[in-house]
């Protein structure tokens, strides 16, 4: 077989991780799974815990707020949905004998819920500059924050998604009761300084402080930690993620599932 | 078949356990190249697991597989290159139109847009899809579907195609469909691995077959010198007129039969001495004033040998009395030594 440098085999790789992306978006996007963990539980989730409080919330801070957390939800619903449902069909089946690496395939997984989140979170941003008239500091960084922010959450989907069941509601269940207490130690509805140590502590592993930081970074301008801290972070969870996710695919070409 | 000694598959040693579990148990065989081979075994032979080790989808315990110069695990992906994989259920995206599901299959496998959209439009058209190209596949029937999935794993063009269960379920016309699509892809010089409970089929494609039974290979050899292993079973089969099959009494108090297979009034008596066994069924129907409607000797099938060695029951069987359950059922079990 001819020799291909690293450089063609990279962008070939890039290719299919791509296809397989496209191919998802069109194939998953009204999902009723994705629909409901996606884009209403969000949504839902902000206006009962911002709105409802009685004090005035910032249209800067409901913007942070609500990016941060449809990046969250929205990313890491895309991984379970897709994978599951596409191993009960034996879909993935076909990917897993096809020529390209767990890598190339897991990464393509997890790019469907970086666009799908993306996409979804446009909306309260360009709400935000147009009607509430919020002035974004620092754009380059936000999109920065937030294409990085999605493509980690993704990932982590990617790997709830991986774990051996053939329902979807067997991940989506678990995956969002951690979720959800995720939300009050990252500083979203309660600033970081305020909480006491021992939740600070937890709120360090938790990959949305990172993505929640550096997204009030880009829009107010400061934050509550380094802003280089956060985007370092938020790669290596991505890289941890798939690891995670590729080390359970392993067991998979082992066992089967 | 003219495969100038390549091998296309090479399997030596290949074992797989699941935990304490052995499902496949060292087992050695090649598929030559441009071949049309066969791969029997019943239920939970090893049969599945096999070709799942094959072709990448799991990796062995122990044991070495090559496939034409790639070796398994190490080469997997170059490997992947060459396998076209149809599975026994059609796996495809119902979401898409028959022709993105072409298409993309192209784009994994890394064709050309140029090379992908003719080989797509070439397919649809081989396969009768292109009235339906842009057709949701939620919208196919089966036999379509099969199609599409056949058409996906060619997209390609493999060296290898594998086959599991390709016709079964299909109506008469798919079926005829794809085996002629098998012998004409054989032709072109692509190799078989065909996975099937319906012994016929086998019989009428395959040029080797190999049969696993308990994750060891019980047999190997071509169709004829399988049932000529077995060649000491013969079988006279006889047939009565008669209003009512259920008034027609057992005929394997009979000398020399030694099981005796019932359909309706078509009975198969198996015997290693036929001569002995016609005048006893022509005086047996006098004595109980039945008319014989036909008497014939036939050599022993496919589907001998396969029962022989898997000790199965031939109502178990599918393929000889078409895609249903065969409704004759066997008295007696046979089993031959490895």
């Amino acid at each position: 077989m001819k020799k291909v440098s690293i450089w063609s085999r990279t962008i070939g790789a890039l290719g299919q991780a791509w296809a397989i992306a496209v191919k998802d978006l069109r194939t998953y996007y009204f999902n009723p799974p994705m629909v409901m963990f996606g884009l209403i539980m969000p949504v839902l989730l902000f206006f009962s815990f911002s709105v409802r409080r009685g004090t005035e919330l910032s249209p800067q801070l409901g913007i942070i707020n609500l990016s941060s957390m449809i990046l969250f939800f929205t990313a890491s619903t895309a991984g379970p949905v897709i994978l599951i449902l596409e191993r009960r069909t034996r879909t993935m089946d076909r990917l897993m004998t096809a020529p390209l690496s767990m890598s190339c395939l897991l990464f393509g997984k997890a790019m469907v819920g970086l666009v799908f989140a993306v996409s979804v979170d446009l909306i309260p941003i360009i709400i935000g500059i147009t009607i509430f008239k919020v002035r974004i500091q620092n754009p380059p960084l936000l999109a920065g924050a937030v294409i990085l922010s999605a493509m980690s959450f993704s990932a982590l989907g990617v790997w709830f998604g991986s774990f051996p069941v053939r329902s979807v509601g067997n991940v989506m269940m678990p995956s969002t009761l951690l979720r959800w207490p995720l939300l009050f130690v990252s500083g979203i509805f309660i600033p970081l300084s305020n909480l006491p140590k021992w939740v600070r502590v937890v709120s360090y592993i938790s990959p949305l402080t990172y993505a929640h930081d550096a997204i009030k970074h880009a829009v107010t301008g400061s934050g509550s930690q380094s802003l280089i801290l956060d985007m370092m972070i938020l790669p290596f969870f991505l890289v941890l993620f798939l690891l995670l996710a590729i080390r359970l695919y392993r067991r998979v070409r082992k066992l089967g599932y | 078949m003219d495969n100038n000694g390549l091998t296309a598959i090479e399997i030596r040693g290949l074992t797989k356990y699941y935990g304490k579990f052995l499902a496949v148990d060292d087992v050695d065989f090649d598929v030559g190249r441009g071949e049309i081979f066969g791969f029997l075994g019943p239920n939970g032979a090893g049969k599945t697991t096999t070709v799942m080790m094959i072709t990448t989808f799991l990796e062995p315990t122990a044991g070495s597989i090559r496939i034409h110069d790639y070796e398994l695990p190490k080469e997997s992906i170059e490997a992947r290159t060459l396998m076209g994989i149809v599975p026994e259920e059609s796996n495809v995206y119902t979401e898409l139109t028959a022709e993105g599901n072409l298409r993309f299959t192209g784009k994994i496998y890394r064709m050309s847009r140029k090379d992908r959209n003719k080989r797509a439009k070439e397919l649809l058209d081989i396969f009768g899809l292109t009235e339906k190209a842009h057709t949701k596949v939620q919208e196919f029937s089966k036999g379509m579907r099969r199609r599409l999935t056949v058409a996906m794993a060619l997209m390609h063009n493999p060296k290898i195609l594998f086959l599991d269960e390709p016709i079964s379920g299909l109506d008469v016309q798919s079926a005829r469909y794809i085996k002629k699509l098998v012998r004409d892809l054989n032709k072109s010089g692509v190799t078989i691995f065909l996975t099937t409970h319906q012994i016929e089929v086998a019989n009428e494609l395959c040029h080797r077959v190999a049969i696993i039974d308990r994750g060891r290979i019980a047999t190997i050899g071509t169709p004829d010198e399988l049932k000529g292993s077995i060649e000491s079973v013969q079988i006279v089969e006889v047939s009565f007129k008669t209003p009512e099959d259920s008034k027609i009494p057992s005929l394997s108090g009979i000398n020399g039969v030694n099981h005796e297979l019932r359909s309706g009034s078509i009975f198969r008596l198996y015997t290693d001495n036929p001569t002995e066994v016609i005048p006893s069924v022509i005086d047996f129907s006098r004595e109980h004033g039945l008319s014989l409607k036909s008497l014939n000797t036939l050599g022993s099938s496919l589907e001998d040998v396969f029962l022989k060695i898997t000790g199965q029951e031939v109502g178990l069987v599918t393929g000889m009395y078409g895609d249903e359950k065969s409704p004759i059922r066997k008295r007696g079990k046979g089993r031959m030594g490895k």
